[in-house]
C-alpha cells in the first residue's frame, strides 16, 4: 500500500500539482498571445515527459491526495507513465511538425487544454475525475475537428460529440449507482461489488472513449476526415484517454477484466475484417486503430507498452498522410512517394505488424506473455490479419524526381519530429524489455508475415467484400446499448 | 423507501424515453433535445441519491441539533456534469444552425449519405 501524500506537505506532491495545472493556465496564455503557443505546448511536452521519466522506471507509484479524505486522490504509477511518455512525444512532434507551416490547423489553446486533459485522465483513479477529463478532452477534439469547417467535417464532429455524451452519460448513471452501493465514487469501491447494471454502464461510456469494438464505430469517419496533425492525436493519443480507466478497472475485479477482454478481441478483429475491406488509405488507419485499441485494452500488463507503440506509429502514419499522392489504395500500386514519407510509413507500418526489433514487436511480445494461451494464438490471428492491412501501403514506390521547388518543404522540424516519433520505434524495444527466448517468437513472427502476406495476395481480387455497413448515426448509439445489453446477459448469469 | 424507489424507477424511465428519442427520431434538432432529456434525467437521478439520507441542506447548524442532511457529495458532483452537459448542448446548436444550411430539412440520413465514401 502506497502512503499518499499531499501538496501542502511534500515538496514531490507541488510539483505534480504544479505539473498538472500548467497545461491549463498555459492554455489561458495561449488564448491571449497565440504566438507563445508552440513554445508552451513543447514546455508542457517536456515536463510530462519528465513525469514519465520518473514512473517508468522500476515500479515506483506516487499517490497524490488533494484535499483529503473526499478530494481527488490521484496515482503516477508505471502504467500512467507509457500514456504520459506517449503524450508527450506525440503532441511534441505534432507541434514540431506543423512549426511553420502557414495552414497548421491546430490551435495551441485547444492543443493544450487537450493535453492537460489527457495527462488527467491518465492518473486519476476515480470515476468522477474520469468523466470530467473525458467529456474535457472530448470537447476539445471536438473543437480541433469542427474549427477547420468543412461541409463534411461538421457532420462527424457532431456525430462524435452527440454519440460520446451520450454515452458519458450512461457512464453518470452507472457511476450514481455505485456510489448508492458504496458511498464512493473511488476506483477502490468497485472492489468485491457484483457484475451488475452499474459496471455495464461504466463501460459502455469508457469503450464508446476509448474506441473499441461496436461502440467505437464513430472512430473511423471521425479520424479519416479530420485534418493530418489532428487526426495524428485523436488516433495516436486521444483514444487511450479512455483506455487507461478500462485497464484500471480491468485490474480490480476478475469479472470485469474478462468481459473487457472479450470485447477488446472482438473490436481487434472487427477491425482489422473493415480495415481489409476499404478502399481509403486514412480509412485503413483509423479501422486499424480500432482493432489495436482492443489489443491495447486485453491485459494491463502490456496496455502501457502496446499503446505507446501504435500511438507513436500511428501519429507517424497520420503525420505522413499528408504526402499521400492519393486517398484512394486502388490507384496506390502506381504512384510514389518521396524518401521521407515513404521511410516513415514503412517503419510505422512494419512497427505495428510486429516485425523486429521495432517497438510494436516488443510490446506485442509483452502482450503474448501476459496473456493464456488459447488468447495468444487469437491475436496471432489478428496480427496476421494486420499485417495484410498494412501490406496494402506497401505497394507504393520511391519517387525519384526530385519535387518542384512550390511543394518542398521546410526539412528540419519535420525530420525533428518524425525523429521524435520513430526513434522510440527503434529504441523503445529495449524499455519494454521483453521475457523469454526469442528463437520462437522470430519463428511466429515469420510465420505471421508470410501468412499475412499471403493473405493480401488471395483479398487483392476479391475486394470489395459486401460487409454491411456500420457507421449510420442510429447504429453508433444502438451498438453501443447493445453492446452494454449483451454484456449484461453474458456476465451475470454465471457464463464467466 | 418506497417513494425513492418509485421517483428513481420514474427517472430512468425518462432516461430512457431521453435516449429512444435519440434512436428514433429522423430530425437532428430533436436528437439533440432527446440527448438532453437523458442528460436532465440523470442530473434528477443524482439529486434523488443525495436525498436518501435526508431532505435538509447540508449545512453546519446548531451544536447538538443534528438533522437528516441530504449527503452533498453527489449534489457537488453533478454541478459539473450540469455545466458539461449545458456547453456541450450549446456547441452541438451551433453545429446544427451550421447544418440547417446545407439541408433545411435537419434529416439524419441526408448527413449520413452525403459523406459515405
Amino acid at each position: 500500500m502506497i502512503e499518499p501524500i499531499s501538496p501542502f506537505s511534500d515538496p514531490l506532491a507541488l510539483w505534480l500539482s504544479a505539473w498538472l495545472l500548467f497545461p491549463f493556465l498555459a492554455a489561458f496564455l495561449a488564448a491571449l498571445r497565440a504566438d507563445l503557443g508552440k513554445g508552451l505546448i513543447l514546455l508542457s511536452c517536456l515536463g510530462t515527459a519528465a513525469v514519465a521519466g520518473g514512473c517508468l522506471p522500476g515500479d515506483r507509484a506516487t499517490e497524490l491526495s488533494l484535499l483529503g479524505e473526499l478530494g481527488v486522490s490521484l496515482l503516477v504509477d508505471r502504467l500512467a507513465g507509457w500514456f504520459l511518455l506517449l503524450n508527450a512525444l506525440l503532441f511534441a512532434a505534432v507541434v514540431l511538425e506543423g512549426w511553420d507551416r502557414p495552414q497548421f490547423q491546430a490551435r495551441p489553446m485547444l492543443l493544450l487544454v487537450l493535453q492537460g486533459g489527457l495527462s488527467v485522465s491518465f492518473v486519476a483513479t476515480d470515476l468522477i475525475s474520469w468523466y470530467v477529463t473525458l467529456e474535457l478532452v472530448g470537447v476539445a477534439a471536438f473543437l480541433l475537428v469542427v474549427l477547420p469547417q468543412r461541409d463534411a467535417t461538421l457532420w462527424v464532429s457532431l456525430r462524435y460529440l452527440l454519440v460520446s455524451n451520450t454515452a458519458m452519460n450512461l457512464y453518470l448513471i452507472g457511476a450514481g449507482l455505485i456510489y448508492v452501493q458504496q458511498e464512493s465514487f473511488r476506483l477502490s469501491a468497485l472492489d468485491g461489488l457484483p457484475f451488475g447494471a452499474p459496471q455495464v454502464f461504466l463501460l459502455i461510456g469508457l469503450f464508446t472513449k476509448a474506441g473499441v469494438f461496436v461502440a467505437g464505430l464513430w472512430l473511423p469517419r471521425t479520424h479519416s476526415e479530420a485534418p493530418a496533425e489532428i487526426s495524428a492525436l485523436l488516433s495516436g493519443v486521444v483514444v487511450t484517454g479512455g483506455v487507461v480507466p478500462l485497464l484500471r478497472l480491468a485490474a480490480t475485479d476478475a469479472v470485469l477484466f474478462s468481459a473487457i477482454r472479450w470485447v477488446g478481441m472482438a473490436s481487434a478483429v472487427l477491425g482489422v475484417v473493415y480495415a481489409l475491406n476499404t478502399g481509403d488509405a486514412k480509412r485503413l488507419l483509423a479501422w486499424s486503430t480500432l482493432s489495436q485499441m482492443g489489443l491495447v485494452v486485453l491485459s494491463p500488463l502490456s496496455g502501457g507498452a502496446m499503446a505507446l507503440g501504435h500511438g507513436l506509429a500511428k501519429g507517424a502514419l497520420f503525420l505522413s498522410a499528408r504526402q499521400f499522392p492519393t486517398r484512394d489504395l486502388k490507384e496506390w500500386r502506381s504512384q510514389a512517394l518521396t524518401a521521407v514519407p515513404l521511410a516513415v510509413v514503412w517503419l510505422a507500418s512494419l512497427s505495428i505488424a510486429g516485425l523486429p526489433p521495432l517497438a510494436g514487436f516488443a510490446a506485442k511480445k509483452q502482450l503474448d506473455g501476459a496473456l493464456p494461451g488459447s488468447w495468444s494464438s487469437m491475436v496471432m490471428l489478428v496480427s496476421v490479419g494486420t499485417v495484410a492491412v498494412y501490406a496494402r501501403l506497401w505497394t507504393v514506390e520511391l519517387e525519384r524526381k526530385p519535387l518542384p521547388p512550390r511543394q518542398a518543404e521546410p526539412l528540419l522540424p519535420r525530420l525533428l519530429a518524425f525523429g521524435l516519433l520513430l526513434l522510440p520505434l527503434g529504441v523503445g524495444a529495449e524499455l519494454i524489455a521483453p521475457t523469454g527466448s526469442l528463437a520462437p517468437t522470430l519463428l511466429s513472427t515469420g510465420l505471421v508475415f508470410g501468412a499475412g502476406l499471403l493473405l493480401h495476395r488471395l483479398l487483392q481480387p476479391l475486394r470489395p467484400l459486401p460487409l454491411p455497413m456500420l457507421e449510420r448515426l442510429d447504429q453508433l448509439l444502438g451498438g453501443a446499448v447493445m453492446l452494454g445489453a449483451g454484456l449484461l446477459a453474458a456476465f451475470t448469469g454465471g457464463f464467466a | 423507501m418506497t417513494s425513492i424507489r418509485l421517483l428513481e424507477l420514474l427517472l430512468l424511465m425518462a432516461a430512457l424515453a431521453g435516449f429512444l428519442g435519440l434512436l428514433l427520431r429522423r430530425n437532428l434538432f430533436l436528437k439533440v433535445l432527446a440527448m438532453d432529456v437523458l442528460g436532465s434525467s440523470v442530473v434528477g437521478l443524482f439529486v434523488l441519491f443525495s436525498a436518501r439520507s435526508g431532505l435538509r441542506s447540508p449545512i453546519l447548524q446548531l451544536p447538538g441539533r443534528a438533522a437528516a442532511f441530504a449527503d452533498p457529495v453527489p449534489q457537488g458532483v453533478i454541478l459539473t456534469a450540469i455545466v458539461i452537459g449545458l456547453s456541450i448542448q450549446a456547441l452541438l446548436l451551433v453545429v446544427v444552425t451550421q447544418l440547417a444550411q446545407m439541408d433545411p430539412s435537419l434529416d439524419t440520413d441526408s448527413f449520413d449519405q452525403r459523406t459515405t465514401e
